[in-house]
């Protein structure tokens, strides 16, 4: 039996190919997905052995971390300090052997040759102090020397290429104290942290403190070496007990430990969000298999009921029809895991398109990735060949002497049954999510449970549906009898069409739901600055780093002007949860910015006092009037709850005036600046000179309200970009499976094909009847895709509401696409099997034997 | 009397070297039209072969074939299907209909293919001479052997073909049904002046033709005119004793 499994294999290659090709992509994206992660966590690991700090000291504050946050558009960058004077008591600690100050902070732009800042939004810009130790630096030269002086900078290697300038060269650099013209002396590959695409300049120390802190008697850590055999936590605690409050002790282990940590839920995150759609591919190649090995089944019926004439138990005819399925899932597992490795190098190259820089990293295959691979690979070819093979066992003896064979198959009426409730189930699970939309977690999991049911059924509705869906839309094309031809064709096995085109349906469908969501959020967006923004222009800094106040200051007179006014952001945390501060000028910001109150007042903000989203104030359980401890970088304060408002747009958290910052010891540094051009000014007029006031500072942007929705809406375009990159892979599988299903298709029906040449049909008439079918085989699954995307798509909409997606777009554009394609998709897919049906020798197609 | 199909030294050799089979040698063949022509010869003869050559359907290793006045062999694979849809009708021994299709879109599809309105006065000629009036929108699945033969003819016979070439049409009937389609062939010629050229087995088969051509070893060894099944059989023991 095996031998004749391994035979029939070798007589059906390229149908075979095709169905191979489908499990290959599936198990080479799992595999992928996990060489990639385990190579980047092996990278990571590797940094951890680079040198570092036996000890550091830094300001104990909820933001230890400071220089890692600074998302885009928090702008709220704020550097924990500890005092210089700190360093001399620290190196006097026994079992110090030297103690270095350090500073790292954010907001060096590295200026290109045409001005603006290089690199993307979102990484920070770093700026850093050179660390003289070797032993604990965990920066390394690779090139030239370290800076030394105020007119030298080492920068990062990717930096160096991003702004063209190599050693030797000089460089504009925008810091927060100012602007700066350096020679690059040397190039540095980065350390640990410093792996997520931002740039890195670095200056001696001096340099750093007074370009990056803008004060001379201040670090952001002081870093220890060890004298030998002293161990780390034992020098840490004696560190410990001589410095001041307010100060943090940290190993080398810990802090390890702690980045570790960080990376390792970040990239747990993203191997999960990349297995998921893994598995959809796969899923996807279920039914790629299921419809060859029913093809191969139906094509074999003579075959296989000979064997069982000639004796052969129902068993062993299936259990030859699973052997075939099982070689055929090896093979396609073992170049699954070999497709691996082009896949992982595939999603660094997509993840760096969409904006991360990963760092080099080696290959890792680890033994978890090959079986996890092969299991996946055998299991899905297996489990799809099932019931093919279960039907094959069922063909009668009596099948090898009849003349037209078809296998026995249930009707489809229980399929529609089971299809008809589970559609039922959908329905009322979607209307009791509408009735809990107050309860976020529970109406999407009602909501995610309807799309699975609603998923479902339509897949066990799709061969009624999809011959009623081909007569309907196939009517037109009848008139001609090669359009009748393919519209006969494509209804005439109901089960095969309707699997190919779920495949494609699946597919389509979370992209239609994740376009109608990624059209919904941008609309949002964009009704939230058309409802708050009262500016006309808002200047924000390039890549939304903070900018020095020599910004407000160059256009606050600018004429045209009705109210110029800037604000400041401060990260803060109350109790457990972290926020941001923003502070503004009262009076003036309301001119600019409407913020609609819940409850009291955001007028005459005393210095102290503070107004809250009402989200958070009742996440926090506030009240007015409430004085409300809070912690800010460089210690603890108060702020006075004086009203809170309707979180929208693009501030949300605390707001207080100017100097309540500045007495928390904010840095004077801007995050924006509002302008509004006063009633009756010539709008190109003003947009003119502020660009002209503005030529002087390459750091920030100048944006009117459509170009800030098009900066937001890049943002999200990103992120919807790579989730419609990953679901393509579904999506090129389901069409792997129409060119199969077409290939087998015109096997199958050679003889006609034959028939049809003889009595005059041309080729090019064959061609067409094979592309019509291919046409309306993905129209239906598109349609059908796209229906089904819209629905949950408006209902995720719906559910998600309440965290600010209160707009709902249809992104028609998108969705006539996404239609366009499918039927471009379809004829590609069916130029081959049209291809080789045309070609088709007509005598031997008509051979009677 | 006009020829409807001849063919000069038409010979069509098959394979090479030890496989090498001269499966038509040299043929000579003349088709009058308006005549029902009846090909015989025993097994491996090359009568299959020979009404593909002249069909169209397959080339030919040398010689020349010409339907009406075109040379064949001077024709593209576009023309040559061209020729075959509106000059040449077929039947074959089976899978003659195309299972999607009812009997009506059938017997129509060389008309539709080419995107012609068929006539409607001949085609309910045809159809009601083919005797299948209540039987024309059913599937070939859902018709008797003989009923889809009849059909095939029908179809052959719709356009109004210069030739239409049968091989083997009541090869798997009984005999009733064989009759049947026989009966209509024979009156297609009769009363609507077709030319039929008819490969068979059965000299009752060939009793129906104006002429019987018999073919042995990719030759042409006789023919005979006005045959009855006795002397068509007579004819073919003859053969037999021969070749013995
Ligand atoms: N495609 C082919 N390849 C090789 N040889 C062939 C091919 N087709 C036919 N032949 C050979 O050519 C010769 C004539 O075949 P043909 O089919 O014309 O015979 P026939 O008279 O129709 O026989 P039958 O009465 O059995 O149908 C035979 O010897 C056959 O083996
Ligand atoms: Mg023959």
């Amino acid at each position: 039996m095996f031998r004749a499994a391994l035979r029939s294999l070798g007589q059906h290659k390229v149908r075979l190919l095709l169905t191979l090709l489908a499990v290959v992509v599936g198990v080479a994206f799992v595999a992928g997905t996990f060489i990639f992660t385990d190579s980047l966590k092996q990278s990571f690991d590797a940094l951890f052995n680079a040198p570092q700090p036996d000890v550091t000291v830094s300001a104990d504050s909820a933001f230890a971390t400071g220089g890692q946050g600074g998302g885009p558009g928090s702008g709220a960058e704020q550097v924990p300090t500890v005092p210089a004077s700190l360093l001399p008591s620290v190196a006097s600690v026994n079992g110090v052997a030297a103690a270095y100050g350090v500073v790292t902070s954010t907001g060096a732009l590295v200026l290109g040759k045409n001005g603006k800042p290089v690199g993307t939004a979102g990484p920070p810009a770093r700026g850093i102090s050179w660390l003289p130790d070797s032993s604990i630096n965990s920066i390394s030269l690779v090139a030239g020397r370290a800076p030394t002086g105020p007119h030298e900078v080492a920068l990062l290697e990717a930096t160096s290429t991003l702004a063209d300038a190599g050693v030797g060269d000089s460089v504009a650099i925008e810091t927060p104290a100012g602007h700066l013209t350096a020679t690059v002396v040397g190039l540095v590959s980065r350390g640990i942290g410093g792996s997520d695409g931002g740039t890195l300049t670095v200056f001696d120390v001096p340099t750093a403190q007074k370009q990056m802190l803008g004060n001379t008697d201040t670090f952001t850590s002081i870093a220890v070496k060890a004298d030998p055999g002293v161990d780390q936590d034992v020098l840490a605690r004696r560190i410990a007990a001589t410095l001041p409050a307010h100060t943090k002790v940290q190993t080398g282990a810990q802090r390890s430990a702690d980045i570790a940590n960080r990376l390792q839920t970040a990239f747990g995150f993203i191997n999960t969000f990349l297995l998921a759609f893994a598995l959809i591919a796969l899923f996807v190649a279920i039914f790629l298999i299921f419809n060859t090995f029913s093809m191969l089944v139906a094509q074999r019926t003579r075959e296989l009921a000979l064997l069982r004439a000639v004796g052969a138990s129902r068993g062993q005819v299936r259990q030859s029809v699973l052997a075939e399925a099982a070689i055929l899932g090896v093979i396609a597992a073992a170049v699954g895991v070999l497709g691996g490795i082009v896949v992982s190098q595939g999603l660094r190259l997509l993840l760096g398109v969409f904006g991360a820089n990963l760092p080099a990293a080696p290959l890792v295959i680890q033994p978890r990735t090959i079986i996890v691979s092969l299991i996946l690979g055998v299991g899905i070819t297996l489990i799809s060949a099932y019931i093919p093979a279960r039907r094959a066992a069922r063909v009668p003896p009596i099948a090898a002497m009849r003349d037209d064979v078809s296998l026995p198959s249930k009707n489809l009426r229980i399929r529609g049954i089971i299809g008809i409730v589970l559609v039922l189930i959908a329905v009322l699970t979607a209307v009791s999510a509408t009735r809990h939309l107050d309860d976020n977690l529970r109406a999407t999991q009602l909501v995610g449970l309807s799309a699975i049911c609603a998923l479902t059924g339509v897949i066990a509705l799709a061969p009624i549906l999809g011959r009623w869906f081909i007569g309907l839309f196939g009517a037109p094309l009848r008139r001609h009898a090669i359009g009748n031809l393919a519209v006969e064709n494509g209804r005439r096995n109901p089960r095969r069409t309707a699997a190919t085109a779920t495949a494609l349906a699946i597919g389509l469908a979370l992209m239609t739901a994740i376009g109608v969501l990624a059209a919904s959020t941008k609309a949002s967006v964009a009704s939230v600055v058309d409802d708050t923004i009262g500016a006309d222009y808002i200047i924000l800094g390039a890549n939304f780093q903070p900018f020095r106040p020599d910004v407000y200051q160059a256009v606050k007179n600018t004429p045209g002007t009705s109210t110029v006014t800037f604000t400041r952001q401060l990260p803060l945390s109350v109790g457990d949860s972290q926020g941001v501060l923003t502070g503004i000028e009262s009076g003036k910001f309301q001119k600019v910015f409407s913020l609609t109150m819940d409850s009291g007042s955001a007028d005459n903000l005393l210095p102290g006092d503070a107004i809250v989203d009402s989200d958070t104030a009742n996440k926090l359980g506030l009240t007015l009037g409430q004085n409300v401890p809070v912690d800010y970088v460089n210690g603890p304060g108060f702020l006075i709850l004086r009203g809170t408002y309707k979180p929208a747009g693009p501030i949300t958290g605390w707001i207080a005036d100017i100097q309540t910052l500045t007495d928390a010891g904010g840095r004077d540094l801007d995050s924006a600046v509002y302008i509004r051009s006063a009633s009756g000014a010539d709008p190109a007029a003003v947009r003119a000179s502020l660009d002209q006031e503005l030529a002087a500072f390459p750091a920030v942007k100048l944006q009117d309200q459509a170009s800030l929705k098009d900066q937001i809406n890049q943002q999200f375009d990103r992120v919807f970009g790579f989730i419609y990159a990953l679901l393509a892979l579904a999506v090129i599988v389901a069409f792997l499976g129409i060119i199969n299903t077409l290939a087998l298709s015109v096997f199958e029906r050679r003889r006609e094909v034959g028939l049809l040449r003889a009595v005059g049909t041309s080729r090019a008439q064959i061609r067409r009847m094979v592309v019509i079918e291919s046409i309306l085989i993905a129209l239906f699954g598109a349609l059908v895709g796209i229906a089904l995307g819209l629905i949950y798509g408006i209902l995720f909409r719906k559910v998600l509401e309440s965290v600010g997606i209160t707009q709902l777009a249809i992104p028609t554009g998108q969705l006539t696409w996404f239609i366009i394609l499918a039927v471009v998709g379809g004829v590609v897919a069916a130029l081959w099997p049209a291809f080789t049906a045309s070609r088709l020798d007509v005598l031997k197609a008509i051979a009677t034997d | 009397m006009t020829i409807a199909a001849h063919c000069l030294s038409l010979s069509k050799i098959y394979g090479d070297g030890d496989t090498r089979v001269t499966a038509l040698d040299a043929v000579d063949v003349e088709i009058t039209a308006q005549q029902f022509t009846a090909i015989m010869g025993p097994s491996g003869s090359g009568k299959t072969t020979l009404m593909h050559c002249l069909a169209g359907l397959d080339s030919v290793s040398s010689g020349q074939v010409w339907i009406g006045d075109t040379d064949l062999s001077q024709l593209s694979d576009k023309d040559l299907t061209r020729l075959r849809r509106d000059s040449v009708g077929f039947v074959f021994q089976a899978f003659n209909l195309v299972p999607t299709l009812t009997a009506l879109e059938n017997i129509t599809l060389p008309m539709d293919i080419a995107g012609r309105k068929p006539d409607q006065e001949w085609l309910d000629t045809v159809i009601t001479t083919v005797g299948l009036g209540d039987r024309l929108k059913h599937r070939p699945s859902e018709l008797s052997g003989g009923q889809q033969q009849r059909v095939a003819c029908a179809r052959a016979l719709a356009s109004r073909p210069t030739i239409v070439f049968a091989d083997e049409p009541t090869g798997n009937l009984d005999s009733k049904s064989g009759a049947e389609v026989l009966g209509f062939l024979r009156k297609s010629v009769d009363e609507f002046g077709q030319t039929i050229v008819m490969v068979t087995h059965d000299p009752n088969a060939a009793s129906y033709a104006d002429r019987v051509i018999f073919l042995a070893d990719g030759h042409v060894v006789d023919e005979m005119f006005n045959p009855t099944s006795a002397s068509v059989l007579e004819r073919m023991k003859a053969f037999d004793s021969k070749r013995a």
